[in-house]
């Protein structure tokens, strides 16, 4: 039985139960509960009391429920989770049960909506299933929903749920009861059936679930009161299935309220046949009424006897005769306390006695034992005698040592095995104290005389040496006793035991001085092996060492020397094998261990390889064997030190052969053109418009702005298109600001900012550029200092390009099948600072050339130049991530900058640049914040923003270069003028890609156009300008007439 | 005499206010801003014009389905509907605001228009009135 | 709020409240058109600054207020609730007063409509639910499906609003997950849904 209420009997007893329901008054009188509940009475086995329901404020279900109570209807009480939280809830929980309240439901609620308060505000803590679990943890397992200890009467409730088998979906209903009874429902009362036919179908998959078997499933009917009420519930009501033939009975109906409780019995009758029903609960709303006659006609009517229906808050009366009851049952309890009482002194009475006799039996046993002491007394009196003999011959021993030589000497082995033997342990002491003290507690018992107890002490000391091969030491029996030995007991032992005493006193003061040195020796060896365990060898030794000062002889010692020296060496060995092979730095957190070492891996591959190429063998075969101690399968690593170790190399030749033969076909080109540039050189219209635009940059003066036109210089020749590469310079002698600007004070155009710009450094040795550096605005150098000028890279295509317009592809036409030779043109011809290897070949979506293939491309071009080289991806993370490193692993250490990381990519890439050290890319797509994103989490990879270049994503003019200028500027501002270091490194900007790819630098000349190649170095060549303005550090082009442009800019503008 | 304000697009305005004023067709306080497209009138904008002055506002726009700017006068009347909300929240006759739409070139909506919140006006200064 | 300013900056904030239309320079244009117009028609005088902040969540776009808001009666900030506290916090002497009702954090369904997707209870289930929120999207946040008051999926409070419960059930049939929704959610912890008091977050590696 879980809580014993009469519903619970009922069910539990396998009669059909019937329950009815009992909405309490929205007021607070009393009488109308009551009048509900005696008209229910007898009819029902429960009833439930609504918990404000349709969230309508009435009277509390707690106390309407113990009106019922008080008139012997059991109530259901109702709980629903809207109004109160965990701690409302627990607490009315607590007050039911303590009120004689045996049955809750549990129930989530209607929402507040649908009330008169619909502004209040929904508690919903929890959902009913989540107060079911609650309620039966405080049931079963003692414990609030915190988890704290009920420590007393826990609530007792048999716990119920709703269920509607009408509600959607409809398949996880029976699923949704099971939940519910596994949460804690040990009955369940359904929402109105009107459509049997569901509800049977419901019934069978709970059935399925064995939902029935673990919980009595009521079925919920209503008799409709009329048809309006019908239409309503099948309109309004969500969740209630009224069926058209309910309607339509009511319909036809003479009286409504006659057929009303017709259709409700008929509904009881069906769902009686359900398998899995234990009962019905109706629920007559207003109508109470009309409980009575359904429970009639449906034959139910004959209730049995309620049990244990009893209100616990009772009149005044009932509380007198239960003082009376109460009173009564105190005295019996009283009386029966004293008779407890008495007969427990009785029995410890007849303890004492029995304790008696033990204790006297006791006592005859003790003196059986002192006679026994006392025999052995007289037999330990020979030992003694034998004893003193020994002890005699052992002092003549000493005497004759003694005089043989120094106390060192004289020091055998066999004597420090007697040292090591007196002195004694502290166990040995112990037992010793104990035998003392055991012996005067029987000198107690027995009545011995002093004289006669020292004598016994003696013989057991005698006895103890024996035993234990040992002498007593003098402390440890107290020496009082040992004076007031008296001669006339045992006379014979007297002067035996004296001279003892003093030879053992001799003994003990000579031996003092070594054995502390001995005991030192031995600590200390015993020191030295800890730490030997320990491997701590140093101290290991130290111990050792300071053992044999004291005793140079000491094997022990000098075995663990020699050991630990041994072991300090391999141990040293070891370290610096570890220390060559780990000589990593820490490993980054973003990683784990394991890719750090493979990237070491990969990186002492590469270093070889580089050796390799170097000719320089044996080198190759230090890095290689370093990879390969860390990962001896890395296949790369052992294949590499096979071609080291027999002195192959494939590389070189093959490379140095190929850039022979290019720079042979290179010579006539160049022939070619050069004369041409020298003809068309600066043509006499150029220096009038500069001159113009100086004339107007004068009259200009104080505004701060230098902007120059590099229009001026492109307008040059008329019609025939750009054929010569070479621009004249911008003019620099125009007055300084300072000058133009006279009279008007510095800080009315001055603005000093007060970030800097990090300064990154591309490639290595003489010809490796920095970029950055700045403290002003770009150009701004009248107000801070612009240290590197902005550079232009080459970009060189590692296959021959695709939709090139022949503007630009007759530049290159000669070298487009190679790579390598490209990357020597322009650095050989047009001067290029910087070559920036695109790698667009590698794009999955395209000709997805494999990343080996690209690498050894990547490779010849690095090995073809020594200017920087930036090595730019295809955009495809995953690929990109796959082809630089096969790339970095082919390079080493050659530094070279790569790109572009991505939010997808920046760990791993980022990892291999931080293991080489090289400056990397870092890609976003137009927005400050989240470049600023992708620094920070480079930074925090560990990658310096000294090694980082931004790039926003270019559009080109035309192509949304306003979008990327604006981008450009508010990083920048950022960065000088808010000291937002996170931005602030250089920005670069891959511009020739975007430029030629447009649409109007493929368009061929025409006359509204105009000529094409001219078109497509103006744009590349705005773009570019534009770009260095907004603050652009590192461009990469593609046109050299327009790359010449750019840089004259720059030249002019510094 | 009322100040009427009036928004117009480049298509729906084709006419000489002056020349309706002569003709006595159109209220003296009549003022016509002629927009690129009605679709670029903005709330504030309606707003200031009474907060200028103006006793009535109205926005002409191309009808509906064949705005030259395909949505522009759709979007036009949809702000006029959100302007007519503030209106109200800030106790004014949301009817002093309207929305019409006239074909190309048509005067004679606009004259409507005109002539309509003028009316409006009238009536609205009566109330004030009393 | 506006009685007795003579001069009001109405203040925008660029940042969720731009997007969502709500407090961007769109809508402080709006705003002091409106009061501008509302104050004249009660014949009162008054002079209104408008400006967006980039965001009002930061303090190095609000600090420079304290010194800027001098001039001013009244700050009519058009950020959401935290950008009128975080003003109010930050500047002591500006007179701030919110010119944005804060609703809800939603997604916008389409150009003009929002719904509120996402409760902010700092409890999160949405792995447990199809990705669906039942504290967020449920009436009465339930935590183990469907009330009865769930019909032809729709919830009984309002016929626009679909079920949740519904709608997680039917994701998690599809997905082959039906089986997780047996399992019984245990009853929430609400501390972390602002019933523990005020919420902060730290990270410390962003930390200063």
């Amino acid at each position: 039985m879980i809580a014993g209420s009469n519903l619970e009997n009922i069910l539990s007893s396998g009669t059909f139960a019937v329950t009815g329901e009992l909405g309490p008054p929205k007021n607070g009188d009393m009488e109308v509960v009551r009048k509900k509940a005696r008209i229910l009475k007898g009819h029902v086995d429960a009833v439930n009391i609504t918990d404000c329901q349709t969230a309508i404020v009435r009277m509390s279900s707690l106390t309407a429920g113990l009106i019922a109570l008080s008139e012997g209807v059991e109530p259901v009480m109702q709980m629903t989770c809207r109004d109160r939280n965990r701690i409302g809830m627990q607490a009315d929980i607590l007050g039911a049960a303590a009120l004689g309240i045996k049955n809750l439901l549990c129930l989530t609620g209607d929402h507040q909506k649908f009330g008169n308060h619909p502004q209040a505000k929904g508690v919903f803590d929890m959902d009913s299933i989540q107060l079911l679990q609650m309620v039966k943890g405080m049931r079963d397992e003692k414990r609030f929903q915190c988890g704290e200890e009920i420590k007393k009467a826990e609530p007792r409730l048999f716990l119920g749920c709703a269920a509607n088998p009408f509600a959607d979906p409809f398949e996880f209903r029976p699923v949704r009861l099971a939940k519910k009874v596994e949460a804690g429902a040990n009955f369940c009362q359904t929402q109105i059936i009107y459509n049997v036919e569901k509800f049977q179908r419901f019934m069978e998959m709970a059935r399925d679930l064995g939902i029935h078997e673990r919980c009595y499933i009521l079925a919920g009917v209503t008799p409709p009161k009329s048809l309006g009420m019908a239409r309503y519930m099948k309109r309004f009501v969500p969740g209630l299935d009224v069926t058209d033939e309910v309607i339509q009975r009511l319909q036809d109906a003479k009286d409504q309220r006659e057929e009303g409780i017709d259709i409700c019995v008929d509904i009881i009758k069906q769902v009686q046949e359900i398998p899995g029903v234990a009962g019905v609960h109706i629920m007559a709303i207003e109508w109470e009424e009309a409980v009575p006659e359904i429970v009639k006609r449906a034959g139910l009517s004959d209730r049995p006897e309620p049990k244990g229906v009893e209100p616990v808050l009772i009149s005044n009366q009932a509380i007198t005769e239960a003082v009376e009851r109460a009173r009564e049952e105190a005295q019996l309890e009283l009386k029966g306390e004293l008779d407890k009482v008495k007969a427990e002194a009785q029995a410890s009475r007849e303890l004492v006695v029995k304790e008696k006799e033990k204790a006297a039996s006791e006592i005859s046993s003790l003196k059986k034992e002192i006679e026994a002491a006392k025999e052995m007394v007289s037999r330990k009196e020979a030992e003694v005698e034998k004893l003193t003999k020994e002890l005699k011959q052992a002092k003549e021993a000493l005497e004759k040592a003694k005089s043989e030589g120094p106390k060192e000497v004289v020091m055998t082995k066999e004597v420090k095995e007697v040292q090591g033997q007196t002195s004694l342990t502290a166990r040995e002491q112990q037992v010793l104290q104990s035998l003392n003290m055991g012996l005067k507690a029987l000198k107690d018992v027995l009545g011995l005389n002093d004289v006669q107890f020292e004598a016994l002490r003696r013989f057991l000391e005698a006895e103890f040496m024996l035993q234990f091969g040992t002498s007593v030491s003098p402390e440890v029996l107290p020496s009082e006793a040992k004076k007031e030995i008296q001669p006339a007991a045992i006379e014979a032992t007297k002067e035996e035991v004296v001279v003892e005493e003093v030879v053992k006193e001799e003994i003990a003061a000579e031996e003092e001085k070594p054995s502390e040195r001995a005991k030192e020796v031995v600590n200390l060896v015993a020191k030295g092996n800890v730490a030997l365990h320990n491997k701590d060898y140093v101290a290991a030794i130290e111990a050792f060492k300071k053992a044999l000062e004291i005793d140079p002889d000491d094997e022990k010692a000098k075995e663990g020397l020699e050991k630990a020296r041994e072991l300090q060496v391999e141990q040293m060995q070891a370290e610096a094998k570890m220390a060559e092979i780990e000589g990593l730095p820490p490993c980054p957190e973003e990683i784990s261990e394991e890719e750090w070492k493979e990237k070491w891996v990969i990186r002492f591959t590469a270093r070889g390889n580089v050796a390799l190429m170097k000719g320089n063998y044996d080198e190759a075969i230090k890095e290689f064997k370093k990879a390969l101690e860390i990962n001896p399968d890395y296949e790369k690593a052992k294949d590499g030190l096979k071609r080291a170790e027999n002195r192959e190399d494939i590389y070189i030749p093959s490379v140095e052969a190929k850039a022979e033969e290019v720079k042979v076909e290179e010579k006539p080109v160049k022939e070619e053109e050069k004369p041409e540039v020298e003809v068309k050189a600066e043509p006499e219209e150029k220096e009038e418009k500069k001159e113009e635009v100086e004339a107007k940059e004068e009259k200009e003066a104080p505004k701060v702005e230098e902007k120059p036109r590099p229009k001026v210089e492109l307008k040059a020749p008329e019609g025939e298109g750009v054929t010569e590469l070479e621009v004249a310079p911008l003019s620099k002698d125009e007055p300084p600001l300072s000058e133009r600007a006279e009279g008007i004070p510095e800080d009315v155009y001055k603005e000093v900012c007060s970030g800097v710009i990090q300064s990154v450094t591309i490639g290595e040795g003489d010809k490796a550029i920095v970029v950055g550096g700045e403290t002003t605005l770009p150009f701004h150098t009248f107000e801070g200092d612009m240290p590197n000028p902005p550079r232009i890279a080459y970009e060189v295509l590692d296959s021959p390009p695709e939709e090139w317009p022949d503007a630009l592809l007759k530049y290159y036409s000669d070298v487009i099948n190679d790579s390598a030779a490209w990357a020597r043109k322009c650095v050989n011809e047009f001067g290029a600072k910087a070559i920036c290897l695109s790698l667009a070949s590698t794009d999955p979506n395209g000709a997805n050339v494999s990343s080996q293939d690209a690498a050894k491309v990547a490779q010849k071009v690095i090995e073809a130049v020594d200017v920087p080289i930036i090595l730019w991806g295809c955009g495809n993370a995953e690929k990109d991530t796959e082809t630089l490193r096969e790339i970095t692993s082919l390079i080493g250490d050659k530094k070279v900058c790569l790109g572009p990381l991505t939010d997808a990519n920046y760990k791993t890439l980022g990892a291999t640049a931080m293991a080489f050290q090289y400056p990397v890319v870092a890609s976003t797509p137009i927005d400050v914040n989240l470049a600023k994103q992708l620094n920070i989490l480079l930074e925090n990879l560990g990658v310096g923003l000294d090694h980082i270049l931004m790039d926003p994503s270019i559009g080109a003019v035309g192509y949304g270069l306003e979008y990327t200028y604006s981008v450009m500027e508010r990083i920048r501002l950022a960065a000088l003028t808010q000291q937002d270091d996170k931005l602030s490194p250089p920005i670069i900007c891959n511009l020739g890609r975007e430029v030629w790819k447009a649409k109007e630098t493929k368009l061929p000349t025409d006359a509204e156009l105009g000529d094409q190649e001219r078109r497509g170095v103006l744009i590349e060549g705005i773009t570019a300008s534009t770009l260095l303005l907004a603050g652009g550090e590192l461009m990469i082009m593609r046109h050299p007439k327009a790359v010449n442009l750019t840089e004259a800019l720059i030249e002019g503008l510094i | 005499m009322s100040k009427i304000k009036g928004f117009c697009c480049n298509y729906t305005m084709s006419v000489d206010v002056d020349a309706l004023k002569e003709g006595g067709l159109v209220p003296e306080g009549l003022e016509i801003d002629r927009l690129a497209c009605t679709g670029r009138l903005e709330v504030p904008e309606i707003l200031d014009a009474f907060t200028n002055g103006a006793d009535a506002v109205f926005v002409v726009g191309c009808q509906m389905d064949k705005c030259h700017n395909l949505s522009g006068s759709y979007r036009a009347s949809k702000r006029v509907r959100y302007a007519k909300k503030i209106l109200k929240e800030l106790d004014m006759d949301p009817e002093l605001l309207e929305m019409f739409f006239a074909d190309r070139g048509h005067s004679e909506p606009i004259v409507e228009a005109a002539r309509l919140m003028a009316s409006k006006t009238q009536g609205n200064s009566q109330d004030r009135d009393q | 709020m506006v009685k007795g300013a003579r001069k009001i900056l109405v203040l925008g904030c660029r940042g969720c409240v731009a997007v969502c239309s709500a407090g961007g320079d769109k809508e402080v244009k709006i705003l002091s058109a409106a009061l501008k117009l509302g104050v004249k028609r009660s014949g009162g005088e008054i002079e209104i600054d408008e400006d967006t902040l980039v965001r009002q969540c930061d303090p190095e776009y609000i600090e420079p207020l304290n010194e800027r808001a001098k001039d001013y009666d009244l700050v009519m900030s058009m950020a959401c609730g935290v950008g009128v506290n975080f003003v109010a916090d930050r500047c002591p002497d500006v007179n701030v007063v919110p010119a944005l009702n804060t609703t809800f954090y939603g997604a916008n369904l389409s150009s003009g409509e929002w719904k509120e997707l996402c409760a902010g209870c700092g409890a999160c289930v949405l792995h447990l639910t199809g990705g669906l929120c039942p504290v967020a999207r449920c009436a009465k946040s339930l935590s183990n499906g469907p009330c009865g008051g769930s019909q032809g999926g729709r919830c009984e409070i309002n016929p626009d609003v679909p079920c949740i419960w519904q709608l997680i059930y039917d994701r998690l049939s599809k997905q082959d997950r039906k089986e997780e929704l047996k399992n019984i959610m245990p009853i929430r912890d609400w501390t972390t849904a602002g019933h523990g008091g005020p919420r902060r977050r730290v990270r410390e590696d962003l930390l200063p």
